[in-house]
This record gives structure tokens, sequence and C-alpha cells, in this order.
């Protein structure tokens, strides 16, 4: 069964993708900044695959972070997640963070006290192992909001 | 007028393919075909790399089955090496390629088949996905998603990634398995035979809803060929390959890795980038044949284990000789993964299973080594060729998908050709033409991170290009 954690931070991202990588490096740095901290679990992915409504289940609040190509390259933004499922959506086997939500409260009744989603704009996907400029100095931030976010959700 | 209806990207698959369903001047199916549009070049690029780094390159051409890769990869190696691996590493491969299949057979009926199954082919495509499934089912969503995490957290506790593990390396294993690791995995079981039980119960209950489907999707005599075991029962890693003919006949056995390229062919056609393979003797396309869990199902005589032995004998009962509709993938799917949870167990009562002893040495001894397993779809085999330095100098692999390929494309044309009247299509009627594809469960590529939706446009087009007909799902 899946391990229970009071927050998830919930990364996806191909590290061979250039700037597709900010959510598992930003995860990396959460794994280090939490690490012997219980509370706190943290997994990344390269897709959000719907087997992954187990880990949510567990967890009182979680925090997806990813790579975006709609904002502008190096923005920063934290948005709030909810369990309506877009209907236009097709899903297959790799899910958005609304459908891993609804699909966590459809199959195990799980509600979050919070679910926000952390994303990172991107300039490049292509194959590589390094980040973009804009997204290099995005870093920090994503950083300071990645854990101004858990703290909160943890009540401190 | 002719016209083209094209189906792009075909949905719910492993990759990126497309379908394209040729009409005449009176509105009749004139000739369809399944195209994979994508290319990989794995074959070429490993050429110059150490032999031994082939099993870790090659299991990145998948992210579903890499553990096939792994091992037909690793076996090949092995003929280079000339060197046979300690019965306990033959072991533990064997409960990782299991794992790996109880997992990917659970992706493929749970999200991707059981949409069309458990809601129907006519379903508002809005629901017809996992979450529709999860909503109208709950306690088989509930078990396709056990029934995944138990396979990739055996993966991962046996090669440290639940995808793209190491620990297969030529001669063995890395590292053995620990006592604390067997009992993790022991511990998993009894909610995988309940999640498995749940879903053979209901496939069993919705399954003669679709007889026209059964009738109509890639339904006809075939070839079939599988590993088989000297006990002439199921065998994913190791055994022989076996090729029957339609009637069950027996027309080529014991087929080691080395026979393989002596009586297996691959031709090539001009709107596929996936090659076709077929049995040499009797030419192309007359030597095609089917592998996967229906070609498996349809060889073996045995299960080799209790409740899938029983599993068994029902599905041979839905035929007289070979079960010939491509629609019965899925039940057979169903079986593998009860069998794949009793074998795991099987093996992990061997008494020798926690020998410390797994990994056999030895450097390049022949120049030339084949390795062959079967993919959750059906036979894989690798191919290499080295320099005395053992550096690969060729690399040859055939794909269960390739050999599927003739197959496939014959079952969208019969499908094509019976729901498409008058040229005229509803979504239905397509959605009805992609699910052939999908009971085979091809992988044409599932490694590359994707953004965004894939949608779905079939379009009806007039011989001068002019679209006269279209669906769309965005």
């Amino acid at each position: 069964m899946a391990i229970t954690a009071r927050c998830l931070v919930l990364a996806c991202g191909n590290s061979l993708r250039s700037d597709d990588g900010v959510g598992p490096k930003l995860a990396a740095w959460a794994e280090e900044r939490f690490r012997g901290e219980p509370e706190v679990r943290v997994i990344a992915r390269q897709q959000w695959t719907p087997e992954l409504a187990e880990e949510i289940a567990t967890a009182d609040s979680v925090l997806f972070v990813d790579a975006s190509v709609k904002p502008p390259p190096g923005r920063v933004r934290l948005i709030p997640v909810t369990s309506r499922v877009d209907s236009s959506a097709q899903p297959s086997h790799d899910l958005t963070p609304n459908q891993l939500l609804g699909l966590t409260r459809t199959l195990y009744g799980s509600i979050k006290s919070h679910a926000m989603l952390l994303t990172v704009g991107v300039s490049s996907t292509e194959l590589g192992e390094t980040f973009s400029a804009p997204v290099t100095a995005a870093l920090p931030r994503a950083r300071g909001i990645l854990e101004k976010s858990v703290l909160r959700f943890l009540g401190r | 007028m002719s016209e083209t209806i094209t189906i792009d990207p075909v949905t719910r698959l492993e990759g990126h393919g497309k379908i394209t369903i040729q009409l005449n001047g009176q509105g009749e199916v004139e000739n369809a075909h399944f195209h994979v549009t994508q290319v990989r070049g794995f074959e070429r690029f490993s050429e110059g790399r150490p032999f031994y780094e082939m099993p870790s390159l090659m299991a990145r051409i998948c992210g579903i089955c890499p553990v096939s890769h792994l091992i037909a990869s690793a076996k090949a190696c092995e003929a280079i090496m000339s060197v046979r691996i300690p019965h306990t590493a033959a072991q533990l491969r064997r409960m990782l390629n299991l794992a790996q299949m109880v997992q990917s057979h659970a992706l493929s009926f749970f999200y991707l088949a059981s949409p069309d199954l458990l809601l129907g082919m006519e379903a508002d495509p809005k629901v017809r996905n996992i979450l529709g499934v999860a909503a109208a089912k709950p306690e088989l969503g509930r078990a396709g998603i056990a029934l995944r995490r138990i396979g990739q957290s055996i993966i991962e506790l046996l090669g440290d990634k639940r995808v793209h593990p190491g620990w297969v390396v030529p001669g063995g294993l890395t590292e053995p398995l620990s006592s604390e690791k067997r009992d993790k995995i022991l511990a998993m079981l009894p909610e995988a035979y309940s999640s498995v039980g749940l879903a053979l119960g209901a496939y069993k209950q919705i399954a003669g809803t679709f007889k026209q489907e059964i009738e109509v999707f890639a339904n006809f005599p075939s070839n079939y060929m599988s590993l088989i075991s000297e006990e002439e029962a199921i065998d994913f890693t190791d055994g022989a390959l076996r090729l029957i003919g339609a009637t069950g006949n027996i027309i080529e056995d014991g087929m080691t890795a080395t026979r393989f390229t002596e009586v297996i062919g691959e031709a090539v056609e001009n709107y596929s980038y996936t090659k076709f393979a077929y049995y040499k003797p009797l030419g192309y396309p007359d030597g095609s044949y089917r592998v996967g869990p229906l070609a498996r199902l349809n060889i073996v005589k045995s299960m080799g284990t209790p409740k899938a032995e029983k599993e068994l004998a029902e599905f041979k009962q839905l035929a007289a000789g070979p079960v010939s509709s491509s629609f019965h993938y899925h039940h057979a799917r169903l079986v593998e993964m009860l069998y794949g949870i009793e074998k795991i167990e099987e093996i992990l009562a061997d008494s020798r299973i926690l020998d410390k002893h797994v990994r056999a040495t030895a450097g390049v001894n022949r120049l030339e080594g084949a390795g062959q397993a079967e993919a959750p779809r059906g036979v894989l085999h690798h191919h290499y060729k080295v320099d005395e330095n053992g550096k690969i100098t060729w690399a040859n692999l055939v794909i269960a998908t390739g050999q599927n390929n003739n197959a496939m494309n014959r079952g969208v044309l019969q499908a094509a050709r019976h729901y498409v009247k008058d040229g005229k299509f509803t979504e239905g009627v397509l959605n009805r033409v992609e699910a052939v594809v999908r009971t085979f469960d091809p992988c044409l590529s599932c490694s590359t991170h994707a953004f965004g939706q894939m949608p779905l446009e079939i379009s009806l087009l007039s011989a001068d290009g002019e679209v006269v007909d279209r669906v769309a799902r965005d």
C-alpha cells in the first residue's frame, strides 16, 4: 500500500528533455529540504498515471509540480487544483492534476484539504540535460514557493 | 470516386499510430491500413557500443515492457559470452518478467480496453475512459490500480526502479534477493489474487454482450507463435518457440534463438515503419502469424499453476481448435495475470531463491548471439553481432508488434468492412475499428514524454482531397 504522509509533493517531467526536467529537479530539492520529515513525501514521475491516486488518497494535501508550455518562460505560478474533471480532455494512462484528484475522490472517497499546482514556464523541451536561462533564473523563486506551500499545508 | 477515412492518432495505444480506410466509388471499404508513424532507430545507434551495455540501452526502447528487452538482450549477450546463468538468477529473472506482465496487462485491460468493454463501444467518448470506468465500476478501478501497483512494486523491489530497472546484466543479476524483499512481495499477493479474480468475473459477465465484435475483430484462421516449455506449458522467459497453424497443427517446434533468423523473415510495407514478420517457408504474407496472450494460450497445453490451469481449460472451450478472434486477447490477458501471480508465489517458494550466486562472468567467446523472451505483447527477439573487442557491429530486433502487424491490418480491414456502410460512419463505428488494434495491445513507443492531449480526427476525403465528412474528438 501507499505510504501515509500529510503532504505529498508530486512532480512530473523528463530530466532528459531540457526544461521539462524542472519538475523532477524541484522534487529532488524538496526531498533534500524535507529529509527526515515523515510528514512530507516526494514522488517524481515522467507521467502522472492513474495509480498515483492511491498515493494521493493517503495524504492530507498535495502539491503538484510541473513544467508548463503556456506561461512565458521562467514564470512561476501557483494555482489551486479542484477535482472537477474537464470532460473535453480524454484521459488514457496519463492524467492531469484535476483528473487525478477526481479519480482519487471517486475511487477512495478522499478529498484533500489543500491541492495546488506549481508550474514553471519553459522555453525548450528538446533533448538535453540543462535548463534554459529563464528556467535557471526561476529556480530560486520556485523553490521558495514550494517550501512555503508545503509548510503552509503542514500548518506551520 | 474513391475516398479515404483517416483515424489519426489511434487513441488508447502505447505510442502513435493511425488508421486509414479507403472507400471505393460505391462507398464500400476497399482497403484499410494500420500505420506506425514513428521511427526509433535503436538497431542502428547501438552499433559501436560495448555488448555488455546492450541490456540497459535496449530497455530504453519501452517504458511499459523494458524488462522483456532487458532479458532478451541479456540472453543475446550470454550467447556471445557462451555462459549459462545460475539457477537462482534464471528464477529471479522469470519473476521480474512476470511482474512486468502483470502490470502491463493491467494497464492494457483496465486503462485502455475496459472503457470499451465496461461502458460500451458507443458510449460518449467524454466518459469512455479510465475516469468513466472508475465512476461506473469503482471496485474494478481499484483492482486495476492495485494490479499495476503490485507489478510495478515487485519490479522496483527487484530492480530498484519501477520503469527501466537495472539488475539484469549479461551473465545474470547484479545482486541476489534478500529475505526482506521476498517477504514484501509475498505480502502483496493476496490483494493481487482478489483483484484479478474480480476482473475475471466481471469480464466473463460482459463478454457475451460483444458477440458481433467477437465475430469481426480480427477473427480469421492464422498461424500462432510463442515460447513453450519442455513440458508444453507456458513460459515467458525460457523454453523454445513453437509455431502452429490455424487448426493447431505444429508447423515448427523447438525454435531456439539461434534458429529464429533461419526461419523468420521480415517484410516491409510502404505505409508503416513497423516491419512485418513471417515464417519464411510459407512466404509473405501467408507465413504471417499472431503472437501474445491469444497465441500463447492457443499453443500451450498447460499453464503449470492450478488456478490458471482451470482458467485455461475454460478458455479453450471458446473454440474447437485455436481461438481465432482477437477479441479474446482480453480474456487471455486476464488468465495470464492470474498465472503470473501464482508463478511468482511458486518461484518465491524455491528453496534456492535466496542463493547468493546469481552471476556468471565471461568475455567474448562468440561473435554473434541471439536471445528471446515473451514480452506481454508476444515474442521478442534480439540478435547481435560483435567484433573481437565486443563492440556491436550489427543488431536486429524482432518485436511483438511487428509479428502481429499483418493480423492487425487484416483485422482493421475486416472490422471496417463490417461496420462502415455506404461510406457512412459514426464515432462509435470508428471506435470499434480502433478497438480491433487495442485487442493486440501494440506497443509502438511508450517511453516518450508527450505534452498535451491527443486529439482524434477522422476525415472522409474525396479522391481530390476534399473533406466530405469529419468526426473530431478534441
